[in-house]
C-alpha cells in the first residue's frame, strides 16, 4: 500500500451500475493490496456497491458519509488478492 | 395436439425470456404470453436479443411483441405490461401449457414455482449469474423436486448482491434461456424434461457442466400445491444469489 | 472507453475478470462468420451484442423458406441475399458494432463457422487455422449438435470433427448450440489464452466438453509454415 492517498472516483452522478463499472476499472488498475476512494451518492449505490466489491473479493475499509457533501458518501476499498484483473 | 394449439407463459422478456421467447416461436408455438414491466436500458443491450437501440426507453413488453409478431406472424403474442405478481399469478399459470421463468429476481422466481405447482402446470425455471447458467424443470407429477425442496425460501433482501451489479455475458443468457425453451417444447410435446427433478448449471470458462439430482423435500408446502402465494414487489433490484437470477 | 460504451456493456464488464481491456479487445476483433442461415442466427445476434468491432459476414444465399425459424429472417425476407437480411436486422442492435459482407482479401482476427457443407467447414477452418486466429465451428445435429473450439495452436478442427456425417436438420433449440459458439468466440477473443482447445457436445439439453488431442501426423501440429522454406 502506498502513503500517498489513494486514487479516488468520484461517481455520485451516476447510478447503478455505472457506479461500480467505473470503481472496477479504477481497481483493475490496482495492485492487491492497493486502495481506492470512492464517492457515491446516497440510496441505492452506496448500499449495493460495498456488498458487490466484497462479493469480488475486495475489502471493504470503510463507508462513511462524505464530510462536507451532505448525502453523499465515501467507500474505502482494498483490492484483494483474489480479484485478478483478467483471468489466467 | 400440435404445437399451434399450445399457449406458453414466459416471465420475463429479458436475458433469458427473450431467447424462450424465441425458440418458442420458432418452433411454431401457437400463442405465447409473455408478462413483463420493465422498460428498455441501454445496459439491456449487451443481451436481450428482443431488442434494439431504438427501443431504449420502450416499455419491454409491446418492443418484445412487436420483434416477435414481425419475425414470425403466425404467432399469437399476447404482451402484459405488468408485473408477475400474487394477484394475477395463478390466473396467468393455469392459462397456459407451460410456464418459463425468466424473471431476475427470487421473490418472482419463488411466486412462479408456487403458482405453477398449485395450478398443476409444468415450469421452466432458468437463471445466470455472472458465468454460469443454472436449470430446473418442476413438474408437478413428477418424482422430483422443486426450488423451494432446494432452498426453502428466498434469502432475505439485502443478503445478496443487487441485479443491476451482477455482471452477466451475455451469450452466456442467451445458451440458459434458449436451452428453457427448448425445455418447454419439450414438454409441450408430452416427453418428458432433461432437467425433471435434476438441477443442471453450466459454467461457460470451464464449459463444465453438472447435474444435481433435485428430490421432493418431505413436507414441501409448495409441492403439495398449499404455499401460501407471497407477494413479489421487490425493491427494483433485488436478490440474485446462489447462482441464481440477474436475467 | 467512453461512458456510452461503459454503460453499454455494463454487465459484462462487472463479470469477474472481464474487464475494460476485454471489451476493448473485443472492439477491435475483426470476426468472420462463415453462413448466415437459421442456425447461425442467434449466434449473430450475440457478437454484435458483445460487442465485436467488425462483423465479416459470409454467405453467398438467398434466405430460404427454411431460415425463417432463426432469429433474424421474418418471411419477407425470403429470397433476398442472407448477407443484406441480416444485416438489416443486426445493425439497429448496436452503432458500435461494423457489419459487412466479407470483404475480398479482409484478415479477420477470429472465425466463427457455420457451414453449409464438410469441404466448407474444413476450409474455413484451416484458413484460419493458418492465420493462427482463434475460431469455432458449429456442426448442428437437431436441437444440439458440437462445437470445436480451436484457440491459437490448439488441435485443429479435422482433428476434432465429428466423424459421423452430417447432423440431422436443425430445431429451433439449436439457438443454444450457436449463442454457445458465440460465447466460446467471445471468451477467446477478450481474454486470448483463457480457454484450451475444446470440444463441447449438446445433447437433449445437457453440454459436455472435453479437451480436443492431436490426431497423429495431422499437419496442424506440423513444423511452422516459415520453415517451409
Amino acid at each position: 500500500m502506498s502513503a500517498s492517498a489513494p486514487p479516488r472516483v468520484d461517481v455520485r452522478a451516476y447510478a447503478c451500475p455505472m457506479t461500480y463499472v467505473k470503481a472496477r476499472i479504477a481497481l483493475e488498475r490496482l495492485a492487491a493490496g492497493e486502495r481506492l476512494e470512492i464517492w457515491l451518492a446516497a440510496g441505492e449505490p452506496v448500499e449495493n456497491l460495498p456488498r458487490s466489491a466484497a462479493e469480488d473479493g475486495h475489502r471493504v475499509v470503510a463507508v462513511e458519509p462524505l464530510a462536507g457533501a451532505p448525502g453523499a458518501f465515501r467507500v474505502i476499498l482494498e483490492k484483494g488478492a483474489g480479484a485478478a484483473p483478467e483471468w489466467p | 395436439m400440435s404445437l399451434s394449439g399450445k399457449t406458453a407463459l414466459v416471465i420475463g422478456a429479458g436475458g433469458l425470456g427473450g431467447p424462450a421467447l424465441l425458440t418458442l416461436a420458432a418452433a411454431g408455438v401457437g400463442s405465447l404470453v409473455l408478462v413483463e414491466d420493465d422498460a428498455v436500458e441501454t445496459s439491456n443491450l449487451n443481451r436481450q436479443p428482443l431488442f434494439k437501440e431504438g427501443d431504449i426507453g420502450q416499455r419491454k413488453a409491446p418492443a418484445a411483441a412487436a420483434r416477435l409478431r414481425a419475425l414470425f406472424p403466425s404467432v399469437a403474442v399476447d404482451a402484459r405490461d405488468l408485473r408477475f405478481d400474487v394477484g394475477n399469478a395463478l390466473a396467468l399459470v393455469e392459462a397456459a401449457d407451460v410456464v418459463v421463468d425468466g424473471s431476475d429476481n427470487f421473490a418472482t422466481k419463488f411466486l412462479a414455482n408456487d403458482a405453477a405447482l398449485r395450478a398443476r402446470k409444468p415450469l421452466v425455471h432458468g437463471g445466470i449469474l455472472r458465468t454460469t447458467a443454472q436449470l430446473l424443470t418442476v413438474s408437478p407429477a413428477g418424482i422430483g423436486g422443486c426450488l423451494r425442496c432446494l432452498f426453502e425460501a428466498p434469502p432475505p433482501a439485502g443478503s445478496v448482491p443487487s441485479c443491476a451489479e451482477a455482471g452477466v455475458l451475455g451469450a452466456t443468457a442467451g445458451f440458459a434461456g434458449a436451452l428453457m425453451g427448448a425445455e418447454a417444447l419439450r414438454l409441450l410435446a408430452g416427453e418428458r424434461g432433461a432437467y425433471e427433478g435434476r438441477l443442471y448449471t453450466y459454467e461457460a470458462r470451464s464449459a463444465r457442466g453438472r447435474l444435481v439430482l433435485v428430490r421432493k423435500r418431505a413436507g414441501c408446502a409448495a409441492c403439495a400445491g398449499t404455499q401460501p402465494l407471497e407477494a413479489t414487489a421487490p425493491p427494483a433490484c433485488a436478490a440474485p444469489t446462489r447462482d441464481e437470477g440477474a436475467a | 472507453m467512453n461512458d456510452e460504451r461503459l454503460e453499454r456493456y455494463a454487465r459484462q464488464l462487472l463479470v469477474p475478470g472481464f474487464g475494460e481491456a476485454a471489451q476493448e479487445r473485443l472492439g477491435r476483433a475483426r470476426v468472420r462468420v462463415v453462413g448466415a442461415d437459421a442456425v447461425a442466427s442467434a449466434g449473430l445476434v450475440y457478437l454484435v451484442q458483445a460487442g465485436v468491432g467488425r462483423l465479416w459476414i459470409e454467405d453467398p444465399e438467398d434466405v430460404s423458406p427454411g431460415d425463417v425459424t432463426g432469429w433474424l429472417f421474418a418471411p419477407s425476407a425470403v429470397g433476398t441475399p442472407r448477407v443484406e437480411a441480416a444485416r438489416a436486422v443486426l445493425a439497429p442492435l448496436s452503432r458500435f458494432v461494423s457489419i459487412e459482407p466479407y470483404p475480398t482479401g479482409g484478415v479477420p482476427s477470429a472465425t466463427l463457422v457455420f457451414a453449409s457443407s464438410a469441404p466448407q467447414a474444413l476450409a474455413s477452418a484451416e484458413a484460419a487455422r493458418r492465420a493462427g486466429i482463434p475460431h469455432v465451428v458449429v456442426e448442428p445435429d437437431a436441437e444440439g449438435g458440437a462445437l470445436v473450439v480451436v484457440p491459437p495452436g490448439a488441435p485443429c478442427y479435422a482433428c476434432a470433427r465429428s466423424t459421423t456425417g452430417v447432423g440431422r436438420p436443425a430445431q429451433p433449440g439449436i439457438a443454444a448450440l450457436s449463442a454457445l459458439a458465440a460465447e466460446e468466440l467471445v471468451l477467446m477473443i477478450s481474454n486470448p489464452g483463457s480457454i484450451p482447445g475444446r470440444r463441447i457436445d449438446l445433447v437433449r439439453g445437457v453440454a459436455t466438453a472435453r479437451p480436443t488431442s492431436r490426431l497423429a501426423g495431422c499437419a496442424c501440429g506440423g513444423a511452422p509454415a516459415a520453415s517451409a522454406s
